[in-house]
């Protein structure tokens, strides 16, 4: 599969991957019917990857691509987003700087407000359009803050009425000569949120990445990441690597010189999928193609394919070693302390897989995970990239995995099925009814905390404190009464609705 | 894509549309944020008719990022929606609409159920009166409400919530009134931080004076009760600058129901007792009863303020003597009251951010010009976070640093003016705000408890 870079518009990932938000089974057949390494379909339509989906009649809110361009695009340092839409879609503005201030606080970097600025559609621009008032939006961002570029996200209504935000963008950039990118994010275009991190990276790649690099940066890695403690630096800086962190909390500049990098990684195939493919096909940025580094068997794995691709091998032997003898009694402490217990999953899809790898390493038993899409393959397409596969090799099947769209109502019976005694969690809505049945969360605001071989000892740290909290939730729990019918929380089947629906 | 017609209301809710400009940093949001207007009355539950990423959007800057409140029973994650693809926006949504509600009555535990819209039903025109109507026949508890984003923000929405259970929910009401009973219009539930400690102080004070409240909101609400019993009131209390007229202007039409408006939501002990004194005036309460509660009030308030004086007049290191206000026309205008007649602060900047209808907002600079006998303030209206932080860099603190009561995007800003900085209001994503209250005789304390902590701690 080539990436079209040529049309402004990213491919969904439901159209490119296959995508899916809503299955059940064990994560053996999930990953049996993905195409990656194993193959075959699972026999729903003829196109090479097709899960069979499961959808049913009641939905939750859930989360759109815009929010992905805004939790990526408008974290970048020196840029300014735009969202191109009515005052609502700048309600993110709120939620997103508050974990922008946050992250630049973990990474030492100068505490400030993010950059967004709504074009405010009414009634009026409905009717008669908005590009004028996007072409001033514009102008204010620039002048307001002299932005080494502007991002400029659609939305719904922006969509719907079909303003020319392309013609806008070239005119403004034509004026003011930085790159102005429209990233097309529409929020009921794909079914995914997912669709927004490719809708960011598709633009950095089509207007900030240098096109003709002049050098090769034989030592710089890209790090494609959110807002997470720096752990890739020291680690990185064990094989003598620089690190190029992307996209959140750069700055252009660190965004333009991806192409002269001498490879891609990423803690999470799932945020990383597509700007790490095309920057191998579009500059030969070599992207890593090992199992993401998690637990022993992926950080291992992953050190050594980087090791290789940057001819590192024996200072990555060295310090697998080394990490291996350091690590270890650590996890021996650890690992009785956290003997008998069950955990559950419910972050995005790769991510997941990780965790749940780390989870079984330090001895923490796992029958349950919930992910909110699942990618068939990514875009590499490269069965060493198989995350599922992956985890299932080396740590054993899952016999409840669960794809689902973040809907807090199945949640419930999720959690029945498998009766956990901590949940991990990125994502909101979820851990609060956990809280309300007695389970305490552990809510990963910084991605970077189980990654690596520190990563097993701070989720096993993590579990122990987090458990102190169940103190807090075993009383709530006797209080609560929650919005759901007695009919619907006895309902042992979580698609019991989609399955009647089919 | 063509544009289709859009549907008429029967009022209009958008403000002057013509000079909205560019927003950053926003201080309210959309209609649809009114999701969380239905979801502050228990066991009521919204329906959204939107785009995917609309819902989590307004909820979790309303009630996370804004306080750390929570969502409540019936909304934030557990709110339904058609999460609208592609295949509502070019056929339409009415049909997924009618499948929403239909499941939903199967999963949740609700009361009642307010359909709210989205851009995207209200762009593609579908008729969702028709595919709630439907259901209202069938005697399923259910309403709704346009609230595409475009339409307005969240405090018009709030009230176009509030119609819409009035309009749709309650029923023709010829019965005798109950004396000394009232329904509560107040603050904006979840877009003020502090709505739920305050509208539980404003009912403790009005039941001082022997009347009984309907706060129609919050964890003092009775629920849907509680609505059913709006028209048995003596009379609706309009108790903020301008939200919550229309809606009691809207139960005069329909109910002959008489309506008191009070600008100023009382803080502190002179603005209470004046408040008392008006409601009672209103209400037909004999002056004893209402003098007695606020002696009562009064002693405990002033036994406490006298313990403050020490510190007020005393504090070695120095206090701030100017402030300014940005925020929502209720808080500021009741802060400013306070500050000024209570604290003798001098007012340097006071910005109004919700974007108030027009018709409004000459009553509203009527009420800051007139904030004392000796003070009047020149309010301004701006919701561009950048021209007020410039309004603010510009404005006369004198040698002292400033105190500015403001919000999480005055954090940078006061840094720099080396001031310090209250957060009272949305988006407050730097405080927690559990019951606390700044109104009344209780939350004036909490408030000046808050000031001067925040102010003291700067000191060394």
């Amino acid at each position: 599969m080539v990436l079209n870079l040529k049309t402004s518009s990213v491919e969904t990932r439901e159209q490119r991957l296959g995508t899916i938000i809503g299955w059940d089974g064990t994560a053996s057949k999930l990953a049996d019917e993905s195409a990656f390494s194993r193959g075959d379909c699972g026999g729903c339509g003829t196109k090479a990857r097709r899960v069979c989906e499961l959808e049913g009649p009641f939905t939750q809110g859930s989360v759109c691509s815009e929010q992905m361009v805004e939790c990526q695009a408008g974290n970048i340092r020196d840029a300014v987003l735009i969202q191109h839409s009515p005052i609502g879609c700048g309600a993110g503005q709120v939620i997103y700087n508050s974990i922008y201030r946050n992250g630049l606080a973990m990474r030492g970097l100068p505490v400030q407000n993010i950059r967004f600025i709504s074009t405010n559609l009414r009634e009026r621009d409905m009717v008669y359009g908005g590009a004028e008032k996007l072409a001033e939006a514009i102008r204010l961002a620039v002048e307001r803050h002299q932005p080494k570029a502007v991002f400029i996200a659609t939305s719904c209504a922006s969509g719907i009425i079909g303003d020319d935000i392309e013609s806008v963008a070239r005119t403004a950039e034509a004026e003011f000569g930085i790159p102005i990118i429209p990233l097309h994010c529409e929020g009921f275009k794909s079914k995914h949120w997912s669709t927004g991190f490719d809708a960011t990276q598709h633009g950095i790649l089509r207007q900030i990445v240098r096109r003709n690099p002049e050098k090769r940066q034989d030592d710089l890695i890209n790090v494609i990441n959110l807002w997470g403690t720096d752990v890739f630096s020291p680690m990185l800086g064990e094989l003598g690597l620089r690190v190029n962190y992307v996209v959140d909390m750069a700055t252009v500049e660190e965004l333009a010189q991806m192409s002269e990098a001498r490879a891609t990684v990423s803690f999470c195939y799932t945020l990383g999928t597509y700007l790490a493919t095309a920057l191998e096909q579009e500059f030969g940025v070599e992207q890593i193609k090992a199992p993401q580094p998690y637990g022993f068997a992926g950080t291992d794995a992953w050190l050594r394919e980087l090791a290789r691709v940057t001819g590192r091998e024996a200072q990555a032997e060295d310090y697998i070693a080394r990490e291996h003898a350091r690590v270890k009694p650590l996890l021996d402490e650890l690992r009785p302390k956290l003997k008998g217990l069950k955990g559950y999953v419910a972050t995005g899809s790769a991510y997941s897989h990780g965790l749940i790898g780390v989870l079984r390493e330090i001895g923490v038993e796992v029958d349950g995970s919930l992910v909110f899409h699942h990618d068939p393959v990514y875009d590499s397409e490269d069965p060493r990239q198989d995350s599922l596969g992956h985890l299932i090799e080396n740590y054993g099947d899952v016999r409840h995995f669960t794809v689902g769209n973040r809907q807090q109502y199945q949640f419930y019976n999720l959690l029945q099925r498998v009766k956990p005694d901590f949940i991990i969690i990125r994502h909101n809505g979820l851990a609060p009814l956990a809280a309300r049945l007695g389970i305490p969360a552990i809510p990963l605001g910084d991605e970077h905390h189980a990654l690596g071989y520190q990563g097993m000892v701070n989720l096993g740290e993590s579990i122990l404190a987090a458990l102190q909290h169940r103190k807090f939730h075993k009383d709530i729990a006797k209080r609560v009464s929650l919005p759901y019918k007695q009919s619907w929380l006895a309902q042992k089947d979580p698609f019991a609705l989609a399955r009647a629906a089919s | 894509m063509a544009i289709l017609a859009l549907k008429s209301r029967p009022t209009e809710i958008t403000p002057d549309a013509d000079k909205s400009g560019a927003i950053e940093l926003v201080r309210y949001v959309c209609a649809i944020g009114a999701m969380q207007t239905a979801a502050a009355i228990p066991r009521v539950v919204p329906i959204t008719h939107c785009g995917p990423g609309c819902a989590d959007k307004q909820y979790m800057n309303l009630t996370f990022y804004n306080g750390f409140q929570g969502s409540g029973y019936g909304g934030g994650p557990v709110v339904p929606s058609t999460n609208a693809s592609q295949r509502e926006v070019i056929f339409g949504g009415a049909d997924r609409l009618r499948e929403l509600i239909e499941s939903s009555q199967l999963v949740l535990d609700a009361d009642l159920f307010v359909v709210l819209t989205g851009c995207i039903p209200d762009l593609v025109g579908d008729d969702v009166g028709s595919v709630v109507r439907d259901f209202q026949k069938r005697g399923v508890p259910i309403v709704y409400a346009e609230t595409g984003g475009f339409r307005g923000n969240n405090f018009t929405g709030h009230e176009a919530v509030t119609h819409a259970i009035i309009e749709q929910y309650l029923g023709p009401w010829d019965g005798v009134r109950e004396q000394g009973t009232v329904n509560l219009w107040s603050l904006l539930p979840y877009q003020n931080t502090f709505w739920r400690g305050d509208l539980e102080e404003i009912k403790r004070l009005l039941e001082g004076i022997g009347l009984k409240v309907s706060v129609l909101f919050g964890p003092d609400s009775e629920g849907l009760s509680e609505w059913r019993n709006i028209p048995r009131a003596q009379f609706n209390l309009v108790l903020s600058p301008w939200l919550g007229l229309s809606t009691a202007e809207l139960l005069a039409r329909r109910y002959e129901q008489p309506y008191l408006h009070i600008p100023v939501v009382p803080i502190g002990a002179r603005e209470s007792g004046a408040f008392l004194r008006k409601v009672a005036a209103f209400a037909g309460i004999p002056a004893d009863v209402v003098e007695a509660f606020i002696a009562k009030e009064e002693k405990r308030y002033y036994n406490y303020i006298d313990g403050f004086t020490d510190f007020y007049s005393e504090y070695w290191w120095g206090l701030p003597a100017r402030f300014a206000v940005i925020g929502d026309s209720a808080y500021n205008l009741a802060l400013t009251k306070f500050l000024v007649t209570q604290l003798g602060l001098i007012p340097a900047k006071q910005i109004v951010t919700e974007d108030p209808p027009v018709e409004h907002r000459e009553a509203i600079q009527a009420e800051f010009r007139a904030i004392d006998e000796d003070v009047s303030v020149d309010v301004e209206f701006v919701e561009d976070s950048y021209t007020i932080h410039q309004a603010l860099r510009n404005a006369d603190f004198g040698h002292k640093p400033p105190i500015i009561f403001g919000t999480t995007w005055e954090r940078d800003l006061v840094k720099e003016m080396k001031g310090s900085l209250i957060e009272v209001g949305f988006p407050a994503s730097y405080e927690v705000v559990l019951s606390r209250s700044y109104v009344g005789y209780r939350g004036a304390l909490a408030l000046l408890e808050r000031i001067y902590s925040t102010v003291v701690s700067h000191s060394a």
